[in-house]
């Protein structure tokens, strides 16, 4: 029996772009009653360990306190640093790494994901969207992904055969930690980091998309619109904006959209460097995250070594031909 | 153009005589507005809004929730910024519901800011018993208000000082409130149609009288000249003083009938432990004690809740036979 | 303070600066705001003046409420504010008072109300929430969660972690700030107020910070009801020094110029000061002044 890891970002869902954008509140009672349903699953399925990231407002264990847990299953708090940051979710995924968790439910948006990832990069998740212009988790019923947390826990379903490997980006700063991004990296003429989201068209510079999906909305789906790349395609797409380029009219945001002039396009083979120079700022998945400065080296590749993902839909397939759920006579 | 030309006789009720009161004040201010509770659609829950809407819209005829902190902080927030807001609290009962707004923002907030802030709020509400209503719609809480430096507060007896004093309250610079009474609401009276003041700080003497001073608030008024009317037939005759201004309160017609009288008797529908009679007693031995040759008296609701029953709430209600009774007492009749 | 020379009770704004001046950069004199306890912070980032504000907590007759109002009543109409307020609670419907006078008289105003998250909790918050949204006024609620109310811990004091998570509740956004980092107020309240003042309605801007000092007086630090690391990493995000940080990595500013800045400051406010304690008391004639307004209707 293995554990299960679970993450829940109190912070996802909240930041400025309900404002500039049409998106709305994603409350934390949401998040938590997403915890209870997911949990719920995992039991249902058979999950007996559980271990957790202690975020800074209680979601999982205020979650965890108004369920009925039966006897023999177990929930273990991981010490946070409470930061309420991002290095409270990469701290707990530097922990599940070693406490042998089957698979990570994480509850956030493309940042979350990505601050999980920096603390284990070779886990396998289940993530489900509790953000904004989410590429990376997906929307799915939480009671679903907890069967197939349970399910994957118990070994009756093997993260090889319902997971797949996906690409991520690496970036190195001179001088600097380094960095990776989910699904997309953009270099800006921003001067500060403030807000985060990236909301101005203006001060786009450049682009290394890992996916390029046109039914999306954010950085993503200026690639996306042009040339599409999955998440299958062994390659990327770099994008660079430039005054006198072809317009384009895309969502930058939920319910927001700009006109960009987008210069060059072009298809990016794994291994290969992006290189740019500052003064800018880059942006990881949708927000402002490193402000790099003047004659400072940054320098971007994608690779397929990213986290295992798992897909819910051929999970539960998988779980009804091999009758996982279907007690014998 | 003088009123006799201006206005042929008519008489109104109490209720058309605020509906032409905010009428007239809506067309004469522009800045001015009415919001509250079914204020609007309903044109109020006593009628006396009704046609409102249609005339100036909902621009000026603001139906708002059920949220009196939040219809006196509008009007405080609206006042201090060029407005001369209108605000209704249906039931005098719910100022309960904003007493912070009303006495710790309201009410100071001039003060508090050294003379900076400007408050010309006129604030409508409907106090009084006797509909079976029972305990939270039915009470006279003027003394809360009147205990309250930074606002006025007056109480019309009938429809002619309902539109004078609707009239000064909304041309004042200060928060005024103007307690209405329920049981009045049909009660008919000469009205001009021009528009008029009744002075804020003045009261009236309603029925001129040699030998004892009656000082009535609101309603009771009507209950004095009842008895007034009973105990001139025993020989005694009342003056009945309308003190329709409470905050401020006009000691000097109270004590100028006094010097002639030597007696007096205050009556208000509120509870009288406590009420505002007390601070009128208090004012007049202050100031007219020489003059005095009997104990002021003082008539007033029982203490305890506005009862609900018919039978219960006629007795509580004070009226012209208690008065009688206790001017009796006075007189050792 | 601790000399007696500012009497009553003074609740220090420091710790919480970035939200008030992130804020006030989008506002013009004409633009309301109420206040809360913590006042001062507010004036200064609205355009108020060391030396009437410094007189009217000596409770001096040159400041800014004639010694009337005190710290928890400094206001100034002509710049905009509607006071700070005693009462927990006691800004949101004034605001939104003002709110609604600048949508009746057709301006492009905008009133923003402070308040904390122990505010929150104040039925005049909901009230006023509700009806600016209701009427869609040009209004800001802005949170400055510092994690207390009074002495309770926010935790200990409601059951949701993000103030914003009400919005919703009242048909208005709602949007969570770090209330330490001054550019994203400033970005976020950027969008809220522009938002506001287009017709399109008020917003709910949650900006989490922290409050240095005790609940009321000077003592920052051996608080019961908090911990003293728990104060020292809240100093480590200080919004000036981060600030400070920005402009000089940024090339902006240089450590030279904002030691100037500092040293002019200390000047005004010690100007303020002075000015302050050689101002005369109000006297006794003044006190029934202003109670109410007297002469002729406008």
């Amino acid at each position: 029996m293995h554990a299960i890891g679970l993450v829940a970002n109190p912070a996802s869902g909240k930041d400025i772009r309900r404002l500039a954008g049409k998106a709305s509140v994603f409350d934390n009672r949401e998040k938590l009653a997403i915890v209870k349903r997911a949990v719920a699953g995992a039991i249902a399925t058979g999950a007996e360990r559980f271990v957790y990231m202690n975020d800074s407002h209680g979601i999982v264990s205020e979650a965890i306190k108004a369920i009925r847990v039966p006897r023999g299953v177990r929930f273990e708090a991981l010490p946070s640093p409470k930061t309420s940051s991002a290095m409270d979710t990469t701290a707990a995924a530097e922990q599940m790494a070693s406490r042998d968790c089957a698979v990570v439910l994480v509850l956030g948006g493309d940042g979350t994901n990505r601050a999980f990832v920096k603390g284990w990069r070779g886990a396998t998740l289940v993530s489900l969207s509790t953000g904004t212009n989410n590429v990376f988790p997906v929307m799915a019923e939480a009671t679903v992904a907890g069967m197939v947390l349970g399910l994957m826990a118990t070994g009756g379903l093997k993260a090889r055969s319902v997971a797949r490997r996906v690409k991520i980006i690496d970036v190195s700063i001179d001088g600097e930690a380094d960095d990776l991004a989910l699904i997309d990296a953009v270099a800006t003429s921003d001067t500060f980091i403030g807000a985060r989201a990236l909301l101005d068209p203006d001060r786009l510079k450049e682009a290394l998309l890992c996916r390029a999906e046109p039914a999306a909305v954010g950085m993503t789906s200026l690639g996306g619109l042009i040339r599409p790349v999955a998440d299958e395609d062994d390659f990327g797409l770099h994008l660079v904006f430039s005054k006198d380029g072809r317009c384009l009219k895309a969502p930058i945001g939920p319910g927001l959209f700009a006109t960009l002039k987008v210069g060059s396009t072009r298809k990016v083979r794994f291994d290969h460097a992006i290189a740019l120079k500052g003064p800018l700022v880059l942006a990881f998945d949708g927000e402002r995250e490193r402000m790099v400065g003047m004659g400072q080296n940054v320098r971007m590749t994608i690779s397929r070594t990213g986290p295992w993902v798992v897909d819910l839909n051929q999970a539960m397939q998988l779980c009804a031909k091999k009758k996982l759920l279907l007690e014998s006579n | 153009m003088s009123e006799a030309i201006k206005d042929q006789p008519r008489v109104l009720p109490y209720v058309s005589a605020i509906t032409e009161a905010v009428q007239q004040v809506l067309k004469e201010q522009d800045n001015a507005f009415v919001a509250g509770e079914d204020v609007g659609q309903a044109g109020s829950v006593f009628g006396y809004y009704q046609g409102l809407l249609a005339e100036f819209g909902d621009r000026r005829i603001v139906d708002t929730p059920i949220s009196e902190k939040g219809i006196i902080g509008l009007g405080v927030g609206a006042a201090a910024t060029g407005c001369r807001p209108i605000l209704d609290v249906m039931f005098m009962d719910f100022l309960g519901e904003c007493m912070d707004e009303v006495a710790n923002q309201m009410a100071k907030m001039r003060f508090m800011f050294g003379g900076g802030a400007t408050l010309p709020i006129t604030v409508l509400t409907m106090a009084g018993a006797g509909m079976n209503l029972a305990a939270q719609h039915s009470q006279s809480w003027e003394a809360w208000l009147a205990h309250l430096p930074g606002v006025k507060v007056v109480m019309p007896s009938n429809a002619y000082d309902a539109k004078g004093l609707i009239i000064a309250a909304a041309r004042d610079d200060n928060p005024v409130f103007v307690v209405l009474n329920k049981m009045s609401l049909a009660m008919p009276a000469e009205v001009p149609e021009h528009m008029y003041e009744v002075p804020i700080g003045t009261s009236a003497i309603v029925r001129p009288g040699t030998n004892f001073t009656i000082l009535a608030i609101g309603r009771m008024v009507h209950e004095a000249l009842a008895a007034a009317k009973t105990l001139e037939a025993l020989g005694v005759d009342c003056e009945v003083i309308d003190v329709r201004s409470i905050q401020p309160f006009d000691s000097a017609t109270a004590v100028t009938s006094i010097e002639k009288t030597h007696r007096a008797l205050i009556v208000h529908e509120a509870v009288r432990f406590g009420g505002f009679g007390g601070e009128i007693v208090a004012q007049l031995q202050e100031e007219a004690f020489d003059y005095l040759d009997a104990p002021i008296a003082r008539v007033g609701a029982p203490f305890s809740p506005v009862p609900y029953s018919p039978a219960l709430e006629k007795v509580y209600i004070p009226n012209a036979d208690n008065i009688v009774a206790e001017v009796k007492k006075v007189l050792g009749l | 303070m601790e000399d007696g020379k500012i009497p009553g009770a003074l609740h220090l704004y420091v710790g919480q600066e970035a939200v008030a001046v992130g804020v006030m950069a989008h506002l013009s004199n004409a633009d309301q705001i109420t206040s809360t306890h913590r006042g001062h912070g507010h004036v200064i980032a609205k355009g108020g003046e060391f030396s009437p504000m410094f007189a009217e907590l000596y409770g001096k007759a040159t400041g800014y409420c004639k010694g009337k109002g005190g710290s928890m009543h400094i206001s100034n109409m002509a710049l905009g504010i509607l006071g700070a307020n005693g009462i927990v609670g006691g800004g949101p419907p004034i605001a939104m008072g003002a709110a609604f006078s600048n949508k009746f008289r057709k301006t492009k105003q905008v009133s923003v109300t402070f308040f904390g998250d122990g505010a929150s909790n104040e039925g005049s918050f909901h009230e006023a929430a509700n009806m600016a949204a209701l009427y869609q006024l040009p209004c800001v609620f802005v949170c400055e969660n510092n994690g207390f109310g009074e002495y309770t811990a926010q935790t200990n004091h409601q059951a949701v972690t993000d103030v914003a998570d009400r919005a919703a509740g009242y048909g208005m956004p709602g949007v969570v700030v770090d209330g330490m980092d001054v550019m994203a107020v400033y970005e976020a309240a950027e969008a809220a107020v522009e938002r506001a003042r287009s017709g399109q309605g008020p917003t709910l801007l949650e900006c989490k910070t922290y409050r240095y000092y005790d609940h009321v007086g000077v003592r920052g630090m051996g608080l019961t009801y908090r911990t003293d690391e728990e104060v020292e990493a809240w100093k480590a995000r200080d919004a000036i020094e981060s600030f400070e940080a920005l402009l000089i990595k940024q090339g902006v500013s240089t450590k030279k110029k904002i030691e100037n800045v500092y040293a002019r400051v200390n000047e005004e406010i010690l100007e303020g000061v002075a000015f302050a304690e050689s101002s005369p008391f109000p006297t006794e004639e003044d006190l029934l002044q202003d109670v109410y307004f007297v002469g002729a209707a406008s």
